[in-house]
């Protein structure tokens, strides 16, 4: 078959794997970063708009909602090209950074909704006791009640985490290069006129990646739950 | 030992406490019955602020932990903006302050004199509600016990991080404590490994770890299998024999009677009655306290 035969070739042509290589080097560079981004904007978020309302956090807890709300009802395209076309028009300005900015403010916004439900799953009753015991909030937040808020969310973070490697495949509208515009290229008239083939291996990598990403989040959930099945 | 000053207590619209005074003395235990919803949690909580009151104060020995409410202090309202007002248009500054104090008239602003005079008072007589804590040890009526903490671990985290015990001295203590409910086996253990009454006999010991001058009870009992009452009810009436100041919410009328030195009777948001167990079971004098008796004995 046409198909097993050119797959081959695809693999064992250096020019074509170095492409292949680079773009999906470029997919993990702006997921990793992207996804650390947002889990700080995330947890941030999540603290903010779970405190308790005072006059100091009124302006904090708007804001919060403002950018949740927003990011989450417009396009990640949308977002992304005016990352790239409005904010960080600069030229010469590295579009890497673009991407991760883009990415990490929009996984921050679903991180953080995450987070604050994880947080808010737990049983008041166990902030109680710590405070009962004399804790401060933070100790009592930090010792006993954000450990158990995280075994409650690593599940959705897990997910949250595939959604934005998948979702990094757009930076090829802004011209980036990334494993999809790679195979796209590629594909392409003058060099080996066939988008089948590396869309497939293009697509093997992908799925290499969220298979190792929900193995490796298993693996994590079963070792945090391991003491204490309830 | 604690001072419960006239507090209300809102949810909302709702109001849950109208106005309850209540002292507890050293080494005193006062049970507190009445029906669902009357406010006998709320109360409580008050005590320790897990509530915080919406008017009145509580003091722990000589120590405000509360706000401070300014109608309960007359020298405070006299400083005030609006007693200021009365005393211009002609009213006697004494008669000012009572007026104010029974329509409780104080708005937001009551100018920097009146707001000094509050820091003061605080500043004077508060006590910092965390270091209040460690001395009244609380127990739930659903443990409560740390889902993320052995045994020996939730019997420790406080007094560790508190600094109050190095780490071998408050394990040693609660090693103490595990031998005498005879649960030493259990240290390592999670929580979600015990029974209902092993898990609240752990977290009164946890209460106890902390060395507290009063423990409050809220229903200890209310959550168990019929079975395991009487091993948490056995270890209370350890502890009340011992001398620990105790305050008991409780639906065990045999248990109140048994133990409690007073019993409040609790009612729409008051103590409507209260005195010993033979006077309040055996005479009541509160007509919903005749009604709610002849329904739980
Ligand atoms: N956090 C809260 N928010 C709103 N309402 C509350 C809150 N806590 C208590 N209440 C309400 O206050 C009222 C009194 O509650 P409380 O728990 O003090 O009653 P209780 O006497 O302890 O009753 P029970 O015997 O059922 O425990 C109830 O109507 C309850 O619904
Ligand atoms: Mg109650």
């Amino acid at each position: 078959m046409d198909f097993f035969k050119n797959i081959g070739i695809l693999l064992t042509n250096s020019k074509y794997m170095g492409m292949l290589l680079e773009g999906l080097g470029k997919t993990l560079l702006i997921s990793v970063f992207a996804a650390l981004l947002g889990l700080l904007l995330g947890t941030l978020v999540a603290i903010v708009a779970i405190a308790k309302d005072s006059k100091a956090m009124k302006l904090p807890k708007w804001i919060c909602k403002i950018y949740v709300t927003i990011i989450r009802g417009t396009p990640m395209a949308l977002q992304l090209f005016i990352m790239a076309y409005a904010i960080f028009a600069i030229r010469g300005f590295p579009q890497e950074i673009t991407a991760i900015i883009a990415f990490g403010i929009n996984s921050g916004a679903y991180v953080s909704e995450s987070i604050r439900a994880g947080i808010l799953s737990v049983d008041i009753g166990q902030t109680e006791a710590g405070r009962a015991l004399g804790l401060t909030n933070k100790t009592t937040m930090m010792k006993i009640v954000i450990p158990q808020a995280i075994k409650n969310v690593i599940p959705a973070i897990g997910n949250e985490l595939i959604a934005l490697i998948k979702e990094t495949s757009i930076v090829s509208m802004i011209g980036m290069y990334d494993l999809t515009q790679a195979a796209k290229v590629i594909g392409a008239g003058n060099n080996m006129a066939s988008y089948i083939v590396p869309m497939s291996v293009a697509a093997c990598f992908y799925l290499a990646i969220v298979y190792l990403l929900t193995f490796g989040i298993k693996k994590l959930e079963a070792r945090l739950r391991a003491g204490d099945k309830r | 030992m604690i001072s419960v000053k006239n507090i209300t207590k809102k949810f909302g619209d709702l109001t849950v406490l109208r106005g309850v005074d209540c002292e507890i003395a050293s080494g005193e235990k006062v049970a507190i019955i009445g029906p669902s919803g009357s406010g006998k949690s709320t109360l409580l909580r008050c005590m320790n602020l897990l509530e915080t009151p919406t008017s009145g104060e509580v003091w722990l020995d000589d120590k405000l932990i509360s706000d401070v409410d300014p109608y309960l202090h007359e020298e405070i309202v006299a400083v005030s903006a609006t007693c200021a007002r009365s005393v211009q248009a002609g009213v006697a500054s004494e008669q000012a302050v009572d007026e104010i104090r029974k329509k409780r008239s104080l708005g937001k602003w009551e100018g920097s004199a009146y707001k000094n005079a509050i820091k003061e008072y605080a500043a004077e007589h508060g006590q910092n509600i965390n270091l209040a804590r460690r001395k009244m040890g609380m127990v739930f009526q659903h443990f409560n016990l740390f889902n993320n903490k052995t045994v020996i671990e939730n019997l420790t985290l406080a007094p560790i991080d508190l600094k109050l015990k190095t780490k071998e001295e408050a394990e040693a203590r609660a090693m103490e404590l595990l031998n005498r409910i005879g649960l030493a086996d259990k240290r390592d253990e999670y929580p979600s490994k015990l029974s209902g009454g092993q898990k609240q006999r752990v977290a009164i010991i946890r209460a106890l770890a902390m060395d507290p001058d009063v423990l409050l009870f809220d229903e200890p009992t209310s959550a168990l299998d019929p079975e395991m009452v009487g091993e948490v009810l056995d270890l209370m009436k350890e502890l009340a024999n011992e001398g620990m100041t105790m305050v008991i919410v409780t639906h065990e009328m045999g248990f109140a009677r048994e133990v409690a030195d007073r019993v409040l009777f609790m009612d729409e948001g008051h103590i409507k009655e209260e005195g010993s167990p033979e006077e309040l079971f055996k005479n009541p004098k509160d007509e919903r306290l005749k009604e709610f008796l002849s329904k739980v004995l």
